[in-house]
């Protein structure tokens, strides 16, 4: 069970406290509603390239970072299609620094035009370091616009193209501030030893001055039901044959999501589960192959993907694949089965509620897919699944005419 | 409404307070290692066995070490793959030139089952053929997939020059391994580093004194019974290299050199030292190089040790165009520190970054006994981190300038470019 309170500002600022009484440490975890797609369909990557400058400098401090790791901390932020999030990490006794910091930022921006252009130039890096310069890098940037035509979710979070990022202006990035950064649009968990009284005195404090602003609506486009089997063939140097299957899945706040999540672990998280065991070590079609979900809030994404072995084609591994999902989606699997999936879920789920920094992102998280406290619910929904509730979720989502398959075909080095 | 300009109060770690693994000796040379206050139900343990990858050639430790699972003469792989994932299993199998290690991550309802079974698989490895095969298969793939990434390249031929001296330590994977491999070989070394070759066991978890004894009684029949020998004198060679490949649109930088371990007098200054030029985001190298350049995605530098001695690198993957440029900087951040006094403002900032970071590494079971392990390889304990808290407290400018005169001379460095 992980405890915490609740607390919003006048401003809107919602606020999560979350007592560790065990650790010397302190966790400040904010999580801005605004993610990548959100963004136009010709400024892409700009969500996060924006939180490559909320590192650049506020508008009562010139500096993020040294004052934090004068304190001790240090700090990072990520981006998803979904959300931005930022944390610091820092000795509890300086918690203070951490929220003048993040206050600060969320005051206003120094918008400098130096931060700019050097976070341009370091996302470029990214970009190319991440998606363009490593074997298979790209594929997330060719599967997404085959498996969404019409939602944002067709880009990847670090953009379409290098060009987006480069285009990148001064006045972009104070509107995308303007619109997205305020606190009503803003999740906030302090996490430590503490009281609650003394964060809700520092919180106010610091943030309580802050404009509201107003949440901005989301109005994306819904991507339209999806009737038939799309696939597509790239051409890499590549060592290796590899393939991407994408079947459209549940929304994150759909019960049905848990269904789909357990769906893909029984297909294809540990080297016990059913297309490792048939695919791999039965019928020695590939020399790796996992199952994943995206667990986007959208309706998001089931992965099967892998890579051939030698000498095996497409069409084999095809055919062996949806032999093994249509059994599943005919069978209802044995309880053992099913207690081995719970079992693993259980045990993970112990592991990343150890660490602070995850107990206050994931609370952070669920606060925004409607309560906290999801984060002390969602064993017992694994609980409460059956298997003929895992062959009927199967049955919906691993048909083919609900998947994208991108396949990337190995060719040789032009010279 | 607070005055943002400035700066809340802060204050500085001065202490670290310490919990002790309970120590069982199993061997003259082996110990386990107990951590036993876990405020949760996680657990994790770890075998560590004398069969590291500098002990044989053609790719034989490795191997062993990815096999230890894939069948007795009673169970198939996936037989066992299925016992550990029914009880909850995360296991994890790892190779360094000096030691393999086996860790299982679990609840610790489920360590002894999940000891039993890890014992028979090791115990009674036999080393199915057509495993053998289709790890050799797997791993040729992944070694191709590997060769097409710069920073792998950069890689394996700064390991090559960095441990010039000990051809063994500077092995790299090569095509031919994959081809085939004697059984034969696989069985011996299993026999003589597994079976015979347990250095050091380590259980983290809320556990009862009869568990370990029975953890003990389980492992305790392959002990290594001689002490290990690891070598002390590594030398690197101070050169040059580049490897060319096609199309890349970033160059990987690899710059390192030997150094020394924990126990040399100039080990903690040297920490700061490191820590101020690339151990932090506001570090000298990532300042000038990403937050002024724009050259990067990033560049650190790295702090690394054997049992007997250590190592310091500096990596990062940079735009083509700017390799030379990049190492020019990086040699000009070398020479600032060896002319210049690290302003007072700055060291402060690196001192109490690095507390904070101490801090943290100690904070909680499994990172305490990391901390603990990381001394207790070269003999020491606790009061290292002490001793590492005075050093960090009391640095002085002249001393990091006269420390970056000793160790960060160009051409003692090896400099390794893929691109």
């Amino acid at each position: 069970m992980i405890h915490f309170e609740r607390f919003v500002l006048d401003n809107g600022l919602t606020v999560l406290f979350h007592k560790d009484p065990t650790t010397p440490m302190a966790v400040v975890n904010t999580l801005y509603d605004v993610g990548a797609r959100d963004e136009s369909p010709d400024k892409t990557g700009f969500a996060h390239l924006f939180e490559h400058l909320m590192f650049g400098g506020s508008v009562n401090i010139a500096d993020f970072d040294a004052p934090l790791q004068r304190a001790g901390g240090e700090s990072n932020a990520f981006t998803s299609n979904d959300i931005t999030n930022y944390y610091e990490v820092l000795p509890a006794y300086n918690l203070e620094t951490a929220l003048w910091l993040e206050s600060d930022r969320m005051l206003s921006l120094a918008f400098t035009e130096k931060s700019l252009e050097v976070q341009r130039n370091v996302v470029i890096e990214e970009f190319k370091q991440r998606y363009l310069n490593q074997p298979y890098g790209d594929v997330w940037l060719e599967l997404r616009p085959l498996a969404y035509e019409v939602h944002p979710y067709r880009w990847a979070t670090i953009g379409k193209e290098i060009r987006h990022i480069e285009e990148a202006r001064m006045e972009d990035v104070r509107n995308f501030f303007k619109k997205f950064y305020t606190p009503s649009n803003a999740i906030m968990c302090v996490a430590g030893n503490f009281e609650a009284e003394e964060v809700k005195t520092l919180v106010e404090k610091w943030f309580g001055e802050i404009p509201g602003g107003i949440k901005p609506p989301r109005m994306l486009n819904s991507e339209p039901a999806q009737e038939s089997f799309r696939e597509k063939t790239i051409e890499r140097e590549v060592p290796a044959n590899a393939f991407y299957y994408a079947f459209k899945m549940p929304e994150r706040r759909n019960p049905e999501y848990y269904l789909a999540d357990l769906v893909s672990d029984a297909l294809g998280r540990e080297k016990s589960s059913r297309l490792y065991v048939k695919l791999k070590k039965e019928q020695k079609l590939v020399t790796d192959i996992h199952a994943y979900v995206t667990g986007s809030l959208d309706e998001g994404l089931l992965i099967i993907s892998g890579k051939l072995a030698d000498g095996v084609s497409f069409e084999a591994l095809d055919e062996a694949l949806f032999n093994e999902l249509d059994y599943f989606r005919t069978h209802a699997m044995e309880e053992q089965e099913l207690e081995k999936l719970r079992v693993k879920i259980r045990t993970s789920k112990e592991f990343q509620d150890q660490g602070l920094l995850n107990r206050a992102m994931n609370l952070c998280f669920f606060e925004l897919l409607g309560d906290a406290n999801g984060i002390n619910m969602e064993a017992a929904f694994y609980q409460k699944i059956t298997p003929e509730m895992l062959r009927l979720c199967a049955d919906q989502v691993l048909k083919r005419t609900n998947c994208s398959l991108l396949k990337v075909k190995s060719v040789t080095h032009a010279g | 409404m607070p005055d943002r300009k400035i700066e809340p109060p802060l204050h500085v770690m001065d202490s670290l307070s310490f919990v002790n693994p309970h120590i069982y000796d199993i061997a003259p040379n082996v110990r386990l290692y107990f951590m036993q206050d876990v405020p949760n139900e996680t657990a994790r343990f770890d075998l560590y066995f004398d069969a590291g990858s500098a002990k044989l050639d053609e790719g034989v430790p490795a191997f062993v070490n990815g096999l230890l699972f894939s069948g007795t003469d009673q169970k198939s792989a996936t037989e066992i793959n299925n016992e550990i994932d029914a009880l909850g299993g995360f296991l994890e199998t790892g190779i360094s030139s000096e030691n393999a290690v086996v860790s299982m991550y679990c609840l610790r309802e489920n360590v002894l089952p999940l000891m039993h079974i890890v014992h028979d698989c090791i115990e009674n490895a036999a080393f199915p053929e057509h495993e053998v095969e289709e790890l050799l298969r797997d791993r040729q793939q992944k070694y191709r997939v590997n060769l097409e990434k710069v920073s792998i390249l950069a890689q394996r031929a700064f390991q090559q020059r960095l441990f010039h001296s000990h051809p063994e330590y500077g092995r790299v994977s090569r095509e031919e391994w994959f081809s085939g491999v004697s059984r034969t070989e696989l069985k011996r070394f299993h026999r003589d580093n597994y079976l015979g070759g347990l250095t050091k066991v380590v259980v983290v978890g809320n556990l009862m004194q009869d568990e370990i004894d029975e953890i003990i009684d389980a492992v305790g029949n392959w002990v290594k019974e001689a002490p290990c020998h690891f070598p002390g004198d590594l030398q690197n060679l101070a050169d040059r290299f580049h490897i060319e490949k096609k199309g890349a649109l970033q160059t990987a930088v690899r710059i390192g050199r030997m150094l020394f371990d924990k126990r040399h007098p100039d080990y903690l200054d040297f920490l700061v030292l490191h820590t101020l030029l690339g151990d932090y985001f506001g570090s000298r190298l990532m300042s000038n190089i990403r937050e002024d350049k724009g050259y990067t995605y990033g560049i650190g530098s790295m702090v690394a040790e054997f049992h007997e001695t250590g190592y310091f690198m500096i990596a990062t993957e940079v735009r083509k165009e700017v390799t030379e440029d990049t190492l020019k900087e990086i040699r000009v951040e070398f020479e600032r520190l060896q002319q210049e006094p690290v302003p007072e403002e700055e060291l402060k900032l690196v001192q109490n970054y690095m507390l904070g970071q101490l801090l943290k590494s100690a904070d909680g079971p499994y990172h305490m006994i990391d901390i603990f392990l990381s001394a207790e390889m070269q003999g020491l304990d606790f009061e290292f981190y002490n001793e590492a808290i005075r050093h960090i407290r009391e640095i002085t400018p002249q001393r990091i300038m006269e420390l970056a005169r000793q160790y960060l001379n160009w051409d003692d460095y090896t400099v390794v470019t893929a691109g």
